[in-house]
C-alpha cells in the first residue's frame, strides 16, 4: 500500500495480510490414499505413488484429505469421476477404470436431493473444484441404491484443481 | 518400421535407398522403441510399475522383441508422460493418451471420405510415429476402412476410393518390407473378390505382416490353377492359406487340389473365409482369427510347426516328382 510522505513522494508500507489464514495441507495417493515417504512434497514429473503406483500424489487440506483406509473419490468441475481408490472401489462395487470419465451422478445421489446451497452435492462440488477451499458435508447414497446413507465430505485438492470426496 | 531397428544400419540405409527410388513409396518413419527399464525412466517410475500398468489398464502396450522382451514406442510412452503431468490419476492419464492416438483413425477417415490420398498418407504417416507398421496397419488402417464401409456401405464410391487407397499402401508397403529371414514358406491362395472385396485389405495385410515375422510369402489368385508345380517347386511352402470368401468353393477346392497334387498333403489354414461360415467344411484345416496380426502369429506357428516335422524325413525335391507322377 502507498501513502504519501513528509515530503509528498509514494511510499511502500506493510499492511496486515488480506489472505486466508495457511492451512497444514497433506499429500496423498489417489487411489491408496497412502502419504509420499516422509510426507515430501513430490516433483511435478514424479508424481505417481511409489506404494501402490496406481495412483497420482495430490495434495488436500489437512482436514480433508483421505487416510490410506478411507473410500474416496476425485471428480473435475464438470463433475466427471477422475479417480476411484481402492476402499472405493470394494464399496461401491465398481472398477475404476470403468467409471473414469463417467458423470459422479451414476455412483453417488444425494440423499436429500431437494437440498439446496451446501447441502448440494452438485453445488459442494463444483465449489471445491474451482473456487472454495472450505471442506463441506453433504449426505448421499449409492445411486441405484436405497435405504444406505453416507456421509460425504467435500474439499479441494490437486493440482490440477478438483473436488476430493471422502465417504465417511 | 521398426525391425530395422533389428537389422542394423546397412539394412537400413538399403532399405531407404529403396524407399526413396520409389515413385509414391509409403513414408515410413523409424518408430522409436524403448526398453522398459528406458520407458519407466522416462515416466518416472519403476519398471514394476509400468508392468502394474499394463495389466490394470491395458496400457501403454508393449511389443516383443525376438527375445520376448518389451517394447515401447516412444510415441506411447511420450503421450501417457504428457497426460500425465496434469492428470489427476492414472486412469484418466491413459484415458487421455488413449484419445490422443485414437485421433488417427478418425483422421484417416476423414481423409478417406474427402477423397484425399495424399492426406490420407499423412495421416498413416502419422500413426506410424506412435506405433509400429504392425499396430499402425490394424488398428488405424483397417479400421478406418471398416469405419468407412460401414458408414457408406461397400457400394459407394468412398468404398471404392477408401479400398483401392487402402490395398495400394498395403502393397507399397509389401515391396519395403525386408527379405525372408526364417525358413518357412507360406503359399497364400487368395478368394477375394478384387479390390474392393471388404477381405482384400485383410488379406494384403495377412501377407504384410507374415512376410514382416520372417516367412516367405507367395501370394497367388486361387483363380490360377494350371502349371501350378512349377511355382511350388520354387517356392516349396510348408503351409497353405486360403484367405478371403468372396470365390465360390468350387474355384477354391479346384485350387486346392492342384496345390496338394504338386506340393503333397500340407497343413491347411483358411483366413477370412467360412470362419465364419457354417456351411463350408473345414476338414483339417485351422480356422486363423480375423485379426491380422493374430493370423500371422497363429500361421507361423503352424508352419515353423510343419517344417520342423518336415525336415528330418522329407526331401522336397524328391515328393514334388513323386507328386506329380
Amino acid at each position: 500500500m502507498t501513502g504519501p510522505t513528509r515530503s509528498g513522494r509514494a511510499m511502500l508500507r506493510l499492511v496486515p495480510s488480506t489472505t486466508e489464514e495457511a492451512c497444514p495441507s497433506q499429500w496423498f495417493c489417489g487411489h491408496c490414499g497412502a502419504p509420499p515417504p516422509d510426507n515430501r512434497t513430490p516433483a511435478p514429473p514424479a508424481r505417481v505413488c511409489p506404494s501402490c503406483g496406481l495412483g497420482l500424489l495430490l495434495e488436500a487440506r489437512a482436514d480433508v484429505a483421505p487416510r490410506p483406509e478411507d473410500a474416496f473419490m476425485i471428480v473435475d468441475s464438470s463433475l466427471h469421476v477422475c479417480a476411484v481408490s481402492s476402499a472405493c472401489e470394494e464399496l461401491l462395487a465398481v472398477a475404476e477404470t470403468d467409471v473414469v470419465n463417467r458423470p459422479v451422478t451414476e455412483l453417488l445421489t444425494p440423499a436429500d436431493a431437494e437440498a439446496a446451497g451446501p447441502g448440494n452435492l452438485a453445488a459442494a462440488i463444483m465449489w471445491a473444484a474451482r473456487s472454495d477451499d472450505e471442506p463441506r458435508r453433504v449426505t448421499v447414497r449409492p445411486a441405484n441404491v436405497f435405504g444406505v446413507r453416507m456421509p460425504l465430505r467435500v474439499g479441494a485438492c490437486g493440482p490440477p484443481r478438483a473436488a476430493l470426496l471422502v465417504l465417511e | 518400421m521398426e525391425l530395422l531397428q533389428h537389422f542394423g544400419a546397412k539394412t537400413c540405409a538399403m532399405l531407404r535407398g529403396v524407399a526413396r527410388r520409389r515413385v509414391r513409396a509409403p513414408t515410413f518413419v523409424v518408430v522409436r522403441y524403448l526398453k522398459t527399464s528406458e520407458a519407466a525412466a522416462l515416466l518416472n517410475v519403476s519398471p514394476n510399475t509400468l508392468r502394474a500398468w499394463e495389466r490394470r489398464f491395458g496400457f501403454p502396450r508393449p511389443q516383443r522383441s525376438p527375445g520376448r522382451h518389451r517394447l515401447y514406442t516412444h510415441g506411447e510412452i511420450a503421450a501417457l508422460r504428457d497426460a500425465l503431468l496434469d492428470g489427476l490419476s492414472i486412469s484418466s492419464a491413459v484415458s487421455r493418451a488413449r484419445e490422443g492416438l485414437g485421433a488417427d483413425t478418425n483422421a484417416l477417415v476423414g481423409a478417406l471420405n474427402a477423397f484425399d490420398g495424399g492426406r490420407a498418407d499423412a495421416a498413416l504417416e502419422g500413426a506410424l510415429a506412435l506405433r509400429s507398421l504392425d499396430r499402425a496397419v490394424q488398428e488405424v488402417l483397417l479400421t478406418a476402412l471398416d469405419e468407412v464401409a460401414r458408414r457408406h456401405g461397400t457400394d459407394s464410391v468412398q468404398w471404392a476410393f477408401a479400398a483401392r487407397w487402402g490395398n495400394s499402401w498395403l502393397r507399397r508397403a509389401q515391396r519395403l518390407v525386408t527379405p525372408a529371414m526364417r525358413p518357412v514358406q507360406i503359399v497364400l491362395g487368395d478368394a477375394t473378390r478384387d479390390d474392393l472385396d471388404p477381405d482384400a485389405a485383410y488379406v494384403r495385410a495377412l501377407e504384410l505382416l507374415a512376410t514382416r515375422a520372417g516367412a516367405r510369402v507367395l501370394g497367388l489368385s486361387v483363380r490360377g490353377v494350371s502349371n501350378m508345380a512349377e511355382a511350388l517347386a520354387a517356392h516349396r511352402p510348408d503351409v497353405v492359406v486360403v484367405a478371403g470368401g468372396a470365390l465360390a468353393d468350387d474355384a477354391v477346392a479346384r485350387w486346392a487340389y492342384a496345390v496338394r497334387l504338386a506340393a503333397g498333403a500340407l497343413p491347411v489354414a483358411v483366413y477370412r473365409r467360412g470362419s465364419q461360415r457354417a456351411r463350408v467344411r473345414t476338414t483339417g484345416a485351422t480356422i486363423l482369427p480375423s485379426v491380422p496380426g493374430e493370423a500371422a502369429r497363429r500361421l507361423m506357428e503352424l508352419a515353423s510347426g510343419a517344417s520342423e516335422q518336415a525336415t528330418p524325413t522329407t526331401e522336397p525335391t524328391a515328393r514334388l516328382l513323386a507328386d506329380r507322377a
